[in-house]
């Protein structure tokens, strides 16, 4: 066999956790692992609609968990957003250390050949379900799932099965609420994108080999000027030829999947790309020369903006809100934490409340954390994501997931059976004791607000009641599908 | 996909594609068989079946008879048939074969996903995708969401769910749009599933399915369409054509299999087969030479039959060229003179309204075949 060191490795992992298999898993993580952070009491919106702390705690993170609407009342709707926009100053040891099981996050991208590629997969997926259900630090993980759609990699191409793992770690979650421009830089340099959009069969070492322009197209289309961006065919032939020559090495053991830049391979000539002039002889320089043209290129700050406002405030964004957080965007040269901050305040932000339809993704995020589970996120609830289409890292084509409501019509059936399963606690390795939850609640009446994140309407409390007090009936219904 | 994504209640024809893969890669030659080719003869000395055994389909093929049921629909022009079909994998390997043809190439992600998501016609309701069996197959990734079942009676939500559906009909009516619309519609679904499952089925005309998983499989999709729930897509395979061995031993019971079923189905849908089409695939043929243990090892192009659906039947598609050494492909395969994707274009852009094809078949220039004269 190719790879026993890293077989030995498991074998070993396998050990240890046989060695702790005979007391129960979560307290069995509670005694060895970090405290859980303390949370308040239990108490829940009462108005008859969404009020802002509500709203402004389903925004920014995958819904709350008990606790999480009294801490956010305590200290204010402005201090939270302003916590959540620092998530280096977030004390998040007991989300880390429900990821340190996933030892393949941690690898550098030379040792992730080591792995079997369905490994990597399972566990990079498992781990962004285990952070958005477990992170306090919820606004960096809702923004890693935004990038991640905005520079979407589907991880079955090539060699992006390992490489994906280190794209993950070293473009999404380290720039995801960073400066946009180093983002940008990351992913066009990312092994994995440049597998996946070709990058690295775009060469031109003689005048009759044509650049491969899937990247340089994707680049404007999909990251930056967005389609309507005002770009031509002649500048996506441009740019790819001043991108040609970055190469991702595939032959080595160690230094496989290293990105380096071939100057043979490289078109010397003089280009032009959207009025501006790029001088020949400037080699792998091109790279930063047009990454920057299109960074602070004002299509770019709109396309932005609109899919922020799109995933923040309402599938048709409101102009206004788009304006003005494309102004940040571009004064701040896309400093997202500082863009983000323009969209919190907005009042069209403030104001869009409960009218967006939750992903597959963040519904069973949010069901897991209302009812404050004990889960491993392992295959059943993988499974969930599999049958809705919404598998981490599996979407097909370059432009990512769809936020927007309706292609997420047809997932109903699963969130229903996920419901009840939940309620029922026949989910697979999830634990949910609903009896505490409803004692910490002091009743079914603060029980419903925890849930619905406002009072409960005539049908909703009739349809609890009819249903025998069934918690199914509340996670299955419209107002938890929103947010 | 139609852009709100969800059903306006049950439209009277949507239409549906019912996909059957032929796992394992199955003999085009000895299915549809070259009768008038000398070459078949001699590169099969024991395992060829003779022109008696076949059933006439135009100058040059025979249907093997144990295919004999599906000799009615070709005759009435219900049933066409593309020979030396294949996709460019030369690796011969099942996994990477059945996952390039599902993937439709190397960037990934189901062909059937992506056209249900795409196609202009596809409504795309909450029970548009199904796959029978215990896992989605590749074709499907990517779709907007597919249900995976066993059985029908294995699709519902569960002991007392009347309770729960009638709490949720409760709070769906109250949205008209969107949601409440979409929630509604998946109800009026998993209704019409809870009377099926209670109710005995009995196939229409007399139709008989094969007693074996892929006649079931097949009873349990006419069901399903007839009774009208939305389903747009059908996944289901038939295993074991892997016939290294003695090949009519194992190839004759699922030859009967597949041809008893379909039939089966199309009497059981009666007019209904005129909005359905069933296409039957596989991911790669056989050698031309049959080995020493009376079978063939993995080879290059096999056929593919599409039935119903409007098609112009009756009809073999094919380039053929003698089964001489000179124009085989290889270490002595079929070679592949068409592509698959160029058999689906021609029932996506028929039935689902494409008109290009980039978004299902990236990367690839598509020539649909003439399945609709």
């Amino acid at each position: 066999m190719k790879w026993p060191r890293r077989r030995f490795l498991q074998s070993a992992g396998s050990v240890a956790l046989l060695a702790t298999a005979g007391c129960e898993l979560p307290q069995a993580l509670g005694v060895v692992g970090p405290a859980k952070a303390a949370r308040g009491p239990l108490t829940a919106p009462d108005g008859d609609e969404v009020d802002e702390i509500a709203h402004v705690l389903g925004r920014l993170s995958h819904g709350p968990r008990p606790g999480d609407y009294h801490r956010v009342r305590e200290m204010g709707v402005d201090a939270y957003i302003e916590e959540q926009l620092h998530p280096e100053s977030i004390d998040d040891a007991w989300g880390d250390y429900r990821v340190r099981r996933f030892e393949s996050l941690r690898q550098p991208v030379g040792e992730l050949f080591e792995y079997q590629e369905h490994l990597l997969l399972k566990e990079l997926s498992e781990a962004t379900v285990v952070r958005a259900v477990y992170s306090e630090r919820q606004l960096y993980e809702v923004m890693a799932g935004f990038w991640t759609d905005h520079f979407n990699i589907d991880s079955s191409k090539g060699d992006c099965p390992w490489l994906k793992t280190a794209d993950d770690r070293e473009v999404i979650r380290r720039h995801a609420l960073g400066r946009f421009s180093d983002l940008l830089r990351a992913s066009a340099l990312s092994p994995a994108m440049l597998w996946y959009l070709d990058g690295r069969s775009n060469r031109r070492s003689s005048p009759d080999e044509q650049p491969n322009e899937n990247y340089a197209r994707e680049l404007l289309e999909l990251h930056t000027l967005g389609v309507h961006g005002g770009y031509t065919q002649a500048d996506i032939m441009e740019l790819a030829r001043c991108l040609t020559g970055w190469h991702v090495r595939t032959e080595e053991l160690f230094k496989k999947g290293k990105v380096e830049f071939k100057p043979d391979a490289h078109d010397q000539g003089e280009k032009a790309v959207l009025g501006e002039v790029i001088p020949a002889g400037l080699g792998e320089a091109d790279l930063d020369r047009v990454l920057a043209i299109v960074t602070r290129h004002p299509a770019t700050a709109n396309y932005v903006a609109e899919k922020l406002c799109r995933k923040f405030i309402a599938d048709t964004p409101p102009p206004a809100a788009v304006r003005a957080v494309a102004d940040t965007f571009q004064t701040t040269e896309g400093g997202i934490r500082a863009t983000l901050k323009t969209l919190f305040a907005h009042e069209e932000f403030r104001a869009a409340r409960g009218a967006k339809m939750k992903r597959p993704l963040h519904y069973l995020a949010s069901a897991l954390r209302v009812s404050d589970a004990d889960s491993s996120v392992g295959e059943p609830v993988m499974e969930y994501l599999l049958r809705m289409g919404h598998a981490p890292f599996q979407y097909p084509t370059p432009d990512g997931y769809p936020d927007e409501a309706g292609p997420w019509m047809g997932t109903l059936l699963w969130r229903w059976h996920f419901a009840k399963a939940l309620d029922e606690n026949r989910l697979g390795g999830t634990q949910v004791n609903w009896a505490a939850l409803r004692e910490a609640a002091g009743g079914d009446e603060v029980f419903m607000r925890h849930v619905l994140g406002r009072r409960p309407r005539p049908d909703e409390a009739r349809s609890y009641l009819a249903c025998n007090n069934s918690p199914a009936v509340l996670l299955a219904s419209p107002a938890f599908q929103r947010y | 996909m139609a852009s709100n994504g969800f059903v306006h209640g049950n439209p009277d024809h949507p239409h549906c594609l019912v996909v059957v893969f032929l796992r394992g890669g199955a003999d085009g030659l000895n299915m549809i068989v070259p009768v008038e080719d000398d070459g078949y003869y001699r590169h099969r000395p024991t395992i060829s079946i003779g022109k008696k055994s076949t059933m006439a389909l135009d100058s040059l093929f025979g249907l093997n008879s144990e295919l004999g049921a599906l000799y009615p629909l070709y005759q009435e022009g219900d049933l066409a048939i593309v020979h030396g079909v294949g996709s460019e994998d030369e690796t011969r390997s099942h996994f990477e074969a059945q996952d390039l043809m599902e993937h439709a190439g190397p960037s990934a992600g189901g062909w059937l996903g992506r056209y249900l998501r795409t196609a202009p016609r596809v409504i795309g309701g909450p029970l548009a995708s199904i796959c029978i069996g215990a896992t989605q197959p590749e074709s499907l990734r990517g779709a907007p969401a597919s249900v995976v079942m066993e059985s029908i009676q294995t699709l519902s939500l569960g002991e007392g769910a009347e309770g729960f559906m009638d709490g949720l009909a409760g709070l769906y009516r109250a949205e008209e749009e969107g949601i409440g619309r979409a929630g509604h519609s998946m109800l009026t679904a998993l209704r019409k599933i809870t009377e099926l499952q209670h109710t005995p089925y009995v196939p229409a005309a007399g139709a008989i399915y094969s007693g074996d998983d892929f006649g079931h499989g097949m009873r349990e999709v006419a069901q399903l369409l007839k009774a009208r729930v939305g389903v747009e897509a059908v996944a289901l395979d038939l295993h074991g054509w892997d016939s290294h061995i003695a090949s009519f031993a194992l190839m004759n019971p699922l030859m009967r299999s597949l041809g008893d079923s379909l039939r089966a189905f199309r009497t059981d849908l009666g007019p209904q087969m005129a909005h359905t089409t069933v296409v039957v695939m596989t991911e790669f043929g056989r050698r031309v030479y049959e080995n020493a243990s009376f079978g063939t090892d993995h080879g290059r192009g096999s056929a593919m039959m599409v039935m119903g659906g409007g098609v112009c039947g009756g009809r073999v598609h094919h380039a053929w060229k003698p089964l001489e050494d000179a124009y085989l492909e290889g270490p002595g395969d079929v070679p592949v003179t068409t592509n698959y994707r160029d058999v689906l274009a021609s029932v996506f852009s028929r039935h689902g309204g494409l008109s290009s094809f980039e978004s299902v078949f990236p990367g690839f220039a598509v020539a649909p075949v003439a399945l609709y004269g």
